[in-house]
Protein backbone atom coordinates (compact mmCIF):
# COMPACT_ATOMS: atom_id res chain seq x y z
CA UNK A 1 0.00 0.00 0.00
CA UNK A 2 2.91 2.35 0.76
CA UNK A 3 3.89 2.31 -2.90
CA UNK A 4 0.45 3.40 -4.09
CA UNK A 5 -0.07 7.12 -4.65
CA UNK A 6 -2.47 8.62 -2.04
CA UNK A 7 -4.67 10.02 -4.84
CA UNK A 8 -5.07 6.54 -6.32
CA UNK A 9 -5.99 5.20 -2.84
CA UNK A 10 -8.77 7.77 -2.47
CA UNK A 11 -10.03 7.08 -6.00
CA UNK A 12 -10.19 3.30 -5.41
CA UNK A 13 -12.00 3.74 -2.06
CA UNK A 14 -14.50 6.17 -3.64
CA UNK A 15 -15.09 3.73 -6.52
CA UNK A 16 -15.87 0.96 -4.01
CA UNK A 17 -18.29 3.31 -2.22
CA UNK A 18 -20.08 4.23 -5.47
CA UNK A 19 -20.23 0.63 -6.71
CA UNK A 20 -21.52 -0.70 -3.37
CA UNK A 21 -24.20 1.95 -3.05
CA UNK A 22 -25.44 1.62 -6.65
CA UNK A 23 -27.08 -1.78 -6.18
CA UNK A 24 -28.87 -4.19 -3.83
CA UNK A 25 -28.21 -7.13 -6.15
CA UNK A 26 -26.53 -9.80 -3.97
CA UNK A 27 -24.17 -11.04 -6.70
CA UNK A 28 -22.94 -7.54 -7.52
CA UNK A 29 -22.57 -6.79 -3.81
CA UNK A 30 -20.59 -10.03 -3.30
CA UNK A 31 -18.18 -9.00 -6.10
CA UNK A 32 -17.59 -5.52 -4.70
CA UNK A 33 -17.26 -7.02 -1.20
CA UNK A 34 -14.51 -9.36 -2.48
CA UNK A 35 -12.74 -6.38 -4.11
CA UNK A 36 -12.98 -4.45 -0.82
CA UNK A 37 -11.50 -7.39 1.12
CA UNK A 38 -8.56 -7.61 -1.31
CA UNK A 39 -8.07 -3.83 -1.13
CA UNK A 40 -8.10 -3.89 2.68
CA UNK A 41 -5.77 -6.92 2.80
CA UNK A 42 -3.25 -5.08 0.63
CA UNK A 43 -2.86 -2.52 3.44
CA UNK A 44 -1.64 -5.28 5.83
CA UNK A 45 -3.17 -3.59 8.86
CA UNK A 46 -3.20 -5.43 12.17
CA UNK A 47 -6.44 -5.85 14.12
CA UNK A 48 -4.70 -4.32 17.14
CA UNK A 49 -4.25 -1.05 15.23
CA UNK A 50 -7.77 -0.89 13.85
CA UNK A 51 -9.80 -2.40 16.69
CA UNK A 52 -11.40 0.90 17.75
CA UNK A 53 -12.71 1.45 14.25
CA UNK A 54 -14.03 -2.10 14.03
CA UNK A 55 -15.69 -1.72 17.42
CA UNK A 56 -17.61 1.30 16.12
CA UNK A 57 -18.55 -0.56 12.92
CA UNK A 58 -19.71 -3.57 14.98
CA UNK A 59 -22.05 -1.37 17.03
CA UNK A 60 -23.43 0.14 13.82
CA UNK A 61 -23.90 -3.27 12.19
CA UNK A 62 -25.60 -4.66 15.31
CA UNK A 63 -28.05 -1.74 15.45
CA UNK A 64 -28.88 -1.73 11.76
CA UNK A 65 -28.84 -5.41 10.91
CA UNK A 66 -29.54 -7.43 14.08
CA UNK A 67 -31.87 -5.02 15.87
CA UNK A 68 -33.62 -3.33 12.97
CA UNK A 69 -33.63 -5.72 10.02
CA UNK A 70 -33.76 -9.08 11.84
CA UNK A 71 -35.49 -8.51 15.19
CA UNK A 72 -37.85 -5.57 14.75
CA UNK A 73 -38.25 -5.88 10.97
CA UNK A 74 -38.54 -2.14 10.54
CA UNK A 75 -39.13 -2.34 6.79
CA UNK A 76 -35.51 -2.48 5.65
CA UNK A 77 -35.58 0.97 4.12
CA UNK A 78 -38.37 0.16 1.68
CA UNK A 79 -35.93 -2.10 -0.20
CA UNK A 80 -37.61 -5.37 0.78
CA UNK A 81 -41.24 -5.60 -0.33
CA UNK A 82 -43.75 -6.06 2.52
CA UNK A 83 -44.93 -9.57 3.33
CA UNK A 84 -42.74 -12.56 2.45
CA UNK A 85 -42.29 -16.11 3.74
CA UNK A 86 -41.77 -16.56 7.48
CA UNK A 87 -38.77 -18.69 8.42
CA UNK A 88 -40.61 -20.12 11.44
CA UNK A 89 -44.34 -19.84 10.48
CA UNK A 90 -45.40 -21.71 13.63
CA UNK A 91 -42.78 -20.23 15.93
CA UNK A 92 -40.18 -22.31 17.80
CA UNK A 93 -39.48 -23.61 21.29
CA UNK A 94 -36.44 -22.48 23.23
CA UNK A 95 -35.70 -23.21 26.93
CA UNK A 96 -39.23 -24.49 27.38
CA UNK A 97 -40.85 -21.34 25.99
CA UNK A 98 -42.61 -20.80 22.69
CA UNK A 99 -41.35 -17.89 20.56
CA UNK A 100 -42.94 -16.39 17.48
CA UNK A 101 -40.63 -14.19 15.38
CA UNK A 102 -41.75 -12.43 12.23
CA UNK A 103 -38.42 -12.89 10.46
CA UNK A 104 -38.89 -13.63 6.76
CA UNK A 105 -36.61 -15.44 4.33
CA UNK A 106 -36.40 -12.24 2.27
CA UNK A 107 -35.38 -10.09 5.23
CA UNK A 108 -32.66 -12.55 6.25
CA UNK A 109 -31.27 -12.38 2.71
CA UNK A 110 -31.49 -8.58 2.84
CA UNK A 111 -29.50 -8.64 6.11
CA UNK A 112 -26.71 -10.53 4.30
CA UNK A 113 -26.79 -8.03 1.41
CA UNK A 114 -26.77 -5.15 3.90
CA UNK A 115 -23.81 -6.71 5.73
CA UNK A 116 -21.83 -7.01 2.48
CA UNK A 117 -22.66 -3.44 1.49
CA UNK A 118 -21.73 -1.81 4.82
CA UNK A 119 -18.61 -3.94 5.24
CA UNK A 120 -17.43 -3.13 1.70
CA UNK A 121 -17.63 0.59 2.45
CA UNK A 122 -16.06 0.15 5.90
CA UNK A 123 -13.17 -1.90 4.50
CA UNK A 124 -12.50 0.74 1.84
CA UNK A 125 -12.46 3.71 4.19
CA UNK A 126 -11.24 2.49 7.58
CA UNK A 127 -7.78 1.95 6.12
CA UNK A 128 -7.24 5.51 4.88
CA UNK A 129 -6.05 7.15 8.12
CA UNK A 130 -3.81 4.18 8.89
CA UNK A 131 -2.08 4.18 5.53
CA UNK A 132 -1.75 7.90 4.76
CA UNK A 133 1.28 9.94 5.73
CA UNK A 134 -0.20 12.99 7.46
CA UNK A 135 2.16 15.23 5.43
CA UNK A 136 0.51 14.00 2.26
CA UNK A 137 -3.05 15.22 2.89
CA UNK A 138 -2.51 18.80 1.69
CA UNK A 139 -0.67 17.80 -1.48
CA UNK A 140 -3.14 14.98 -2.16
CA UNK A 141 -6.25 17.13 -1.96
CA UNK A 142 -4.60 19.95 -3.89
CA UNK A 143 -3.62 17.55 -6.71
CA UNK A 144 -7.15 16.09 -6.64
CA UNK A 145 -8.46 19.55 -7.54
CA UNK A 146 -9.24 21.16 -4.17
CA UNK A 147 -8.32 24.90 -4.03
CA UNK A 148 -4.87 25.50 -2.54
CA UNK A 149 -6.21 27.42 0.44
CA UNK A 150 -8.52 24.57 1.43
CA UNK A 151 -5.81 21.96 0.92
CA UNK A 152 -3.37 24.03 2.96
CA UNK A 153 -5.96 24.41 5.74
CA UNK A 154 -6.04 20.63 6.02
CA UNK A 155 -2.25 20.43 6.13
CA UNK A 156 -2.03 23.26 8.68
CA UNK A 157 -4.59 21.64 10.98
CA UNK A 158 -2.43 18.51 11.15
CA UNK A 159 0.52 20.64 12.21
CA UNK A 160 -1.50 22.33 14.98
CA UNK A 161 -2.55 19.06 16.62
CA UNK A 162 0.61 18.42 18.72
CA UNK A 163 0.70 22.06 19.93
CA UNK A 164 -2.98 22.11 20.86
CA UNK A 165 -2.78 18.70 22.53
CA UNK A 166 0.09 20.00 24.67
CA UNK A 167 -1.88 23.18 25.51
CA UNK A 168 -4.87 21.06 26.51
CA UNK A 169 -2.71 18.93 28.81
CA UNK A 170 -1.05 22.00 30.37
CA UNK A 171 -4.47 23.61 30.94
CA UNK A 172 -5.79 20.38 32.43
CA UNK A 173 -2.84 20.20 34.84
CA UNK A 174 -3.21 23.87 35.78
CA UNK A 175 -6.93 23.52 36.44
CA UNK A 176 -6.39 20.34 38.45
CA UNK A 177 -3.87 22.22 40.59
CA UNK A 178 -6.71 24.68 41.33
CA UNK A 179 -9.00 21.84 42.43
CA UNK A 180 -10.81 21.25 39.11
CA UNK A 181 -12.32 17.78 38.79
CA UNK A 182 -13.33 16.72 35.29
CA UNK A 183 -15.31 13.73 36.51
CA UNK A 184 -16.98 15.46 39.45
CA UNK A 185 -20.48 14.04 39.90
CA UNK A 186 -21.98 17.23 41.35
CA UNK A 187 -24.55 19.49 39.68
CA UNK A 188 -26.40 16.95 37.55
CA UNK A 189 -26.04 16.69 33.79
CA UNK A 190 -25.97 20.44 33.15
CA UNK A 191 -23.48 21.00 35.95
CA UNK A 192 -21.18 18.39 34.43
CA UNK A 193 -21.43 19.98 31.00
CA UNK A 194 -20.71 23.43 32.43
CA UNK A 195 -17.81 21.82 34.29
CA UNK A 196 -16.07 21.19 30.97
CA UNK A 197 -15.87 24.95 30.32
CA UNK A 198 -12.75 25.62 32.48
CA UNK A 199 -10.91 23.27 30.16
CA UNK A 200 -12.37 24.08 26.74
CA UNK A 201 -12.58 27.90 27.05
CA UNK A 202 -8.91 28.70 27.90
CA UNK A 203 -7.58 26.33 25.23
CA UNK A 204 -9.91 27.78 22.56
CA UNK A 205 -9.22 31.41 23.45
CA UNK A 206 -5.44 30.84 23.58
CA UNK A 207 -5.60 29.22 20.15
CA UNK A 208 -7.57 32.16 18.69
CA UNK A 209 -5.17 34.73 20.12
CA UNK A 210 -2.11 32.91 18.77
CA UNK A 211 -3.72 32.41 15.35
CA UNK A 212 -3.50 36.17 14.75
CA UNK A 213 0.31 36.01 14.89
CA UNK A 214 0.39 32.98 12.61
CA UNK A 215 -1.86 34.68 10.03
CA UNK A 216 0.29 37.84 10.11
CA UNK A 217 3.47 35.77 9.65
CA UNK A 218 1.89 33.97 6.68
CA UNK A 219 0.80 37.27 5.10
CA UNK A 220 4.33 38.66 5.50
CA UNK A 221 5.64 35.63 3.62
CA UNK A 222 3.17 36.23 0.79
CA UNK A 223 0.79 33.36 1.46
CA UNK A 224 -1.77 32.93 -1.31
CA UNK A 225 -0.11 35.34 -3.73
CA UNK A 226 0.66 32.66 -6.33
CA UNK A 227 0.09 28.96 -7.00
CA UNK A 228 1.40 26.94 -4.08
CA UNK A 229 4.11 24.30 -4.37
CA UNK A 230 4.21 21.35 -1.98
CA UNK A 231 7.21 19.94 -0.17
CA UNK A 232 5.64 16.46 -0.28
CA UNK A 233 5.89 15.39 -3.92
CA UNK A 234 3.36 13.02 -5.45
CA UNK A 235 4.12 11.01 -8.58
CA UNK A 236 1.92 8.49 -10.36
CA UNK A 237 3.46 5.13 -11.29
CA UNK A 238 2.09 2.65 -13.81
CA UNK A 239 0.37 0.64 -11.04
CA UNK A 240 -1.47 3.79 -9.88
CA UNK A 241 -2.85 4.25 -13.40
CA UNK A 242 -3.93 0.60 -13.44
CA UNK A 243 -5.84 1.16 -10.19
CA UNK A 244 -7.42 4.39 -11.42
CA UNK A 245 -8.56 2.81 -14.71
CA UNK A 246 -9.88 -0.20 -12.77
CA UNK A 247 -11.83 2.16 -10.46
CA UNK A 248 -13.39 4.04 -13.38
CA UNK A 249 -14.33 0.78 -15.13
CA UNK A 250 -15.80 -0.61 -11.89
CA UNK A 251 -18.03 2.44 -11.41
CA UNK A 252 -19.15 2.52 -15.06
CA UNK A 253 -19.95 -1.22 -15.13
CA UNK A 254 -21.92 -1.03 -11.87
CA UNK A 255 -23.86 2.04 -13.00
CA UNK A 256 -24.75 0.45 -16.34
CA UNK A 257 -25.79 -2.85 -14.70
CA UNK A 258 -27.76 -1.05 -12.00
CA UNK A 259 -29.58 1.56 -14.04
CA UNK A 260 -29.66 0.19 -17.61
CA UNK A 261 -30.14 -3.51 -16.86
CA UNK A 262 -32.31 -3.10 -13.76
CA UNK A 263 -29.90 -4.78 -11.32
CA UNK A 264 -30.27 -1.90 -8.89
CA UNK A 265 -33.14 -3.60 -7.07
CA UNK A 266 -33.06 -6.18 -4.30
CA UNK A 267 -33.79 -9.77 -5.35
CA UNK A 268 -33.72 -13.16 -3.61
CA UNK A 269 -32.21 -16.13 -5.49
CA UNK A 270 -34.28 -19.31 -5.79
CA UNK A 271 -31.70 -21.49 -4.03
CA UNK A 272 -32.03 -19.35 -0.90
CA UNK A 273 -35.73 -20.32 -0.59
CA UNK A 274 -34.89 -24.01 -1.06
CA UNK A 275 -32.65 -23.88 2.04
CA UNK A 276 -35.71 -23.27 4.23
CA UNK A 277 -37.93 -26.07 2.86
CA UNK B 1 -14.60 50.75 24.37
CA UNK B 2 -17.41 49.36 22.22
CA UNK B 3 -18.20 45.66 22.34
CA UNK B 4 -19.22 45.69 18.68
CA UNK B 5 -16.91 44.02 16.16
CA UNK B 6 -16.20 44.96 12.58
CA UNK B 7 -17.55 42.26 10.25
CA UNK B 8 -15.81 40.89 7.18
CA UNK B 9 -17.72 39.69 4.08
CA UNK B 10 -19.66 36.49 4.77
CA UNK B 11 -17.83 34.23 2.30
CA UNK B 12 -14.34 35.72 2.64
CA UNK B 13 -11.58 33.10 2.87
CA UNK B 14 -8.28 34.95 3.25
CA UNK B 15 -5.17 34.10 5.22
CA UNK B 16 -6.81 34.72 8.61
CA UNK B 17 -9.74 32.47 7.74
CA UNK B 18 -7.31 29.73 6.61
CA UNK B 19 -5.60 29.85 10.01
CA UNK B 20 -8.87 30.07 11.99
CA UNK B 21 -10.29 27.11 10.07
CA UNK B 22 -7.13 25.06 10.63
CA UNK B 23 -7.08 25.96 14.34
CA UNK B 24 -10.78 25.13 14.64
CA UNK B 25 -10.36 21.76 12.95
CA UNK B 26 -7.34 20.86 15.06
CA UNK B 27 -9.09 21.98 18.27
CA UNK B 28 -12.16 19.93 17.42
CA UNK B 29 -9.98 16.87 16.78
CA UNK B 30 -7.82 17.27 19.89
CA UNK B 31 -10.71 17.87 22.31
CA UNK B 32 -12.70 14.95 20.84
CA UNK B 33 -9.68 12.68 21.15
CA UNK B 34 -8.95 13.83 24.71
CA UNK B 35 -12.52 13.17 25.85
CA UNK B 36 -12.52 9.78 24.14
CA UNK B 37 -9.50 8.91 26.29
CA UNK B 38 -10.81 10.35 29.52
CA UNK B 39 -14.34 8.98 29.17
CA UNK B 40 -16.33 10.96 31.74
CA UNK B 41 -17.99 8.41 34.04
CA UNK B 42 -21.74 8.10 33.62
CA UNK B 43 -21.78 9.23 29.99
CA UNK B 44 -21.80 7.11 26.86
CA UNK B 45 -19.29 7.56 24.07
CA UNK B 46 -21.74 9.59 21.99
CA UNK B 47 -22.44 12.08 24.76
CA UNK B 48 -18.81 12.83 25.57
CA UNK B 49 -18.28 15.28 22.73
CA UNK B 50 -18.06 18.78 24.15
CA UNK B 51 -15.86 19.55 21.16
CA UNK B 52 -18.98 19.77 19.00
CA UNK B 53 -19.28 23.39 20.17
CA UNK B 54 -16.01 24.25 18.37
CA UNK B 55 -17.34 24.28 14.75
CA UNK B 56 -20.49 26.05 15.97
CA UNK B 57 -18.46 28.76 17.71
CA UNK B 58 -15.93 29.13 14.87
CA UNK B 59 -18.87 29.55 12.47
CA UNK B 60 -20.45 32.24 14.64
CA UNK B 61 -17.14 34.04 15.20
CA UNK B 62 -15.44 33.75 11.80
CA UNK B 63 -18.06 32.89 9.18
CA UNK B 64 -19.60 29.90 7.40
CA UNK B 65 -16.52 28.66 5.50
CA UNK B 66 -14.44 28.59 8.68
CA UNK B 67 -17.28 26.86 10.55
CA UNK B 68 -17.72 24.30 7.78
CA UNK B 69 -14.02 23.45 7.60
CA UNK B 70 -13.68 23.32 11.39
CA UNK B 71 -16.47 20.73 11.47
CA UNK B 72 -15.68 18.82 8.28
CA UNK B 73 -11.89 18.59 8.56
CA UNK B 74 -12.10 18.47 12.38
CA UNK B 75 -14.30 15.39 12.26
CA UNK B 76 -11.97 13.70 9.76
CA UNK B 77 -9.02 14.41 12.05
CA UNK B 78 -10.93 13.39 15.18
CA UNK B 79 -11.86 10.05 13.61
CA UNK B 80 -8.27 9.72 12.43
CA UNK B 81 -6.90 10.29 15.95
CA UNK B 82 -9.53 8.05 17.56
CA UNK B 83 -9.02 5.28 14.99
CA UNK B 84 -12.58 5.34 13.65
CA UNK B 85 -11.74 5.45 9.94
CA UNK B 86 -13.20 7.84 7.35
CA UNK B 87 -16.95 8.51 7.12
CA UNK B 88 -17.45 11.21 4.54
CA UNK B 89 -21.21 11.70 5.06
CA UNK B 90 -20.82 12.20 8.84
CA UNK B 91 -17.88 14.53 8.11
CA UNK B 92 -20.16 16.57 5.84
CA UNK B 93 -22.85 16.59 8.54
CA UNK B 94 -20.35 18.01 11.00
CA UNK B 95 -19.33 20.60 8.42
CA UNK B 96 -22.94 21.76 8.04
CA UNK B 97 -23.16 21.90 11.81
CA UNK B 98 -20.50 24.65 11.64
CA UNK B 99 -21.72 26.22 8.40
CA UNK B 100 -25.25 27.06 9.59
CA UNK B 101 -24.09 29.04 12.67
CA UNK B 102 -21.67 30.74 10.27
CA UNK B 103 -24.62 32.14 8.32
CA UNK B 104 -25.54 34.06 11.50
CA UNK B 105 -22.06 35.68 11.52
CA UNK B 106 -23.15 38.96 9.81
CA UNK B 107 -26.00 39.59 12.24
CA UNK B 108 -23.99 39.08 15.43
CA UNK B 109 -22.04 42.20 16.35
CA UNK B 110 -21.80 42.08 20.11
CA UNK B 111 -20.92 38.62 21.38
CA UNK B 112 -22.03 39.26 24.95
CA UNK B 113 -25.47 40.78 24.13
CA UNK B 114 -28.49 38.66 25.03
CA UNK B 115 -29.95 39.01 21.52
CA UNK B 116 -26.70 37.73 19.98
CA UNK B 117 -26.61 34.77 22.34
CA UNK B 118 -30.21 33.89 21.45
CA UNK B 119 -29.31 34.04 17.74
CA UNK B 120 -26.34 31.79 18.51
CA UNK B 121 -28.57 29.31 20.32
CA UNK B 122 -31.01 29.24 17.39
CA UNK B 123 -28.11 28.55 15.04
CA UNK B 124 -27.02 25.64 17.26
CA UNK B 125 -30.44 23.97 16.95
CA UNK B 126 -30.74 24.64 13.20
CA UNK B 127 -27.16 23.55 12.49
CA UNK B 128 -27.49 20.36 14.52
CA UNK B 129 -30.84 19.51 12.92
CA UNK B 130 -29.62 20.03 9.36
CA UNK B 131 -26.12 18.61 9.82
CA UNK B 132 -27.09 15.50 11.74
CA UNK B 133 -30.24 15.15 9.62
CA UNK B 134 -28.22 15.03 6.41
CA UNK B 135 -25.68 12.59 7.88
CA UNK B 136 -28.42 10.35 9.30
CA UNK B 137 -30.49 10.36 6.09
CA UNK B 138 -27.39 9.42 4.10
CA UNK B 139 -27.44 6.12 6.05
CA UNK B 140 -30.64 5.25 4.11
CA UNK B 141 -28.68 5.44 0.87
CA UNK B 142 -25.45 3.93 2.21
CA UNK B 143 -26.65 1.22 4.58
CA UNK B 144 -30.24 0.67 3.47
CA UNK B 145 -31.50 1.68 6.91
CA UNK B 146 -35.19 2.52 7.19
CA UNK B 147 -36.60 5.81 8.47
CA UNK B 148 -37.13 4.47 12.01
CA UNK B 149 -33.49 3.46 12.34
CA UNK B 150 -32.37 6.72 10.82
CA UNK B 151 -34.43 8.76 13.27
CA UNK B 152 -34.02 6.77 16.47
CA UNK B 153 -30.57 5.19 16.08
CA UNK B 154 -28.72 7.84 14.05
CA UNK B 155 -30.38 11.24 14.15
CA UNK B 156 -31.84 11.67 17.64
CA UNK B 157 -28.82 10.55 19.72
CA UNK B 158 -26.47 12.77 17.69
CA UNK B 159 -28.88 15.74 17.49
CA UNK B 160 -29.85 15.74 21.17
CA UNK B 161 -26.32 15.41 22.55
CA UNK B 162 -25.06 18.06 20.13
CA UNK B 163 -27.66 20.64 21.08
CA UNK B 164 -27.17 20.00 24.81
CA UNK B 165 -23.42 20.61 24.52
CA UNK B 166 -23.92 23.48 22.06
CA UNK B 167 -26.65 25.33 23.98
CA UNK B 168 -24.65 25.31 27.21
CA UNK B 169 -21.10 25.87 25.98
CA UNK B 170 -21.67 28.28 23.05
CA UNK B 171 -22.82 31.25 25.18
CA UNK B 172 -19.84 30.74 27.51
CA UNK B 173 -17.47 30.78 24.53
CA UNK B 174 -19.20 33.84 23.03
CA UNK B 175 -18.86 35.84 26.25
CA UNK B 176 -15.22 34.75 26.66
CA UNK B 177 -14.53 35.75 23.02
CA UNK B 178 -16.12 39.18 23.60
CA UNK B 179 -13.80 39.68 26.58
CA UNK B 180 -10.75 38.67 24.53
CA UNK B 181 -11.69 41.04 21.70
CA UNK B 182 -12.26 43.91 24.08
CA UNK B 183 -8.94 43.29 25.84
CA UNK B 184 -6.97 43.07 22.62
CA UNK B 185 -8.79 46.04 21.07
CA UNK B 186 -9.99 44.05 18.01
Amino acid sequence: MDRIDPRARFIVSLAILLAATSTWNPTLLAIVFAIAILWYASARLSFKDTKLGWLMISVMLFTMIVVNTLITGGGAGGVVPPGGQLIWPNGFNLFGKHFVIGLTIERLWFAIAQLMRILSISLAFIMIPYTMDSRAYGATFSKLGLPDRLAYTMELSFRFIPTLARNLQVTMDAQKARGFELDARRGGLFGKIRGVAPLVIPVTMNAIVSSEDIANAMDLRGFGQRKRTWLYQLRYHWWDWVLIVFSIVLVIVYMVLAYKYGLKLFSVPGWWYSLFK
Amino acid sequence: MSDKVEKKPLWQFGTKQVVYAAIGAALYAVITWAFNLWQIPGAGNVGVRPSIVIPMFFGIAFGPIVGFIAGFVGNILADFLSGYGFWIWWDLGNGILGLIPGLFYPIIHNYRATASIIKGEISVVLGSALGMGLAAISEMWVSGADMNTVIFANFLPAFLTNIVWGLILLPILMVAYAAIMQRSGR
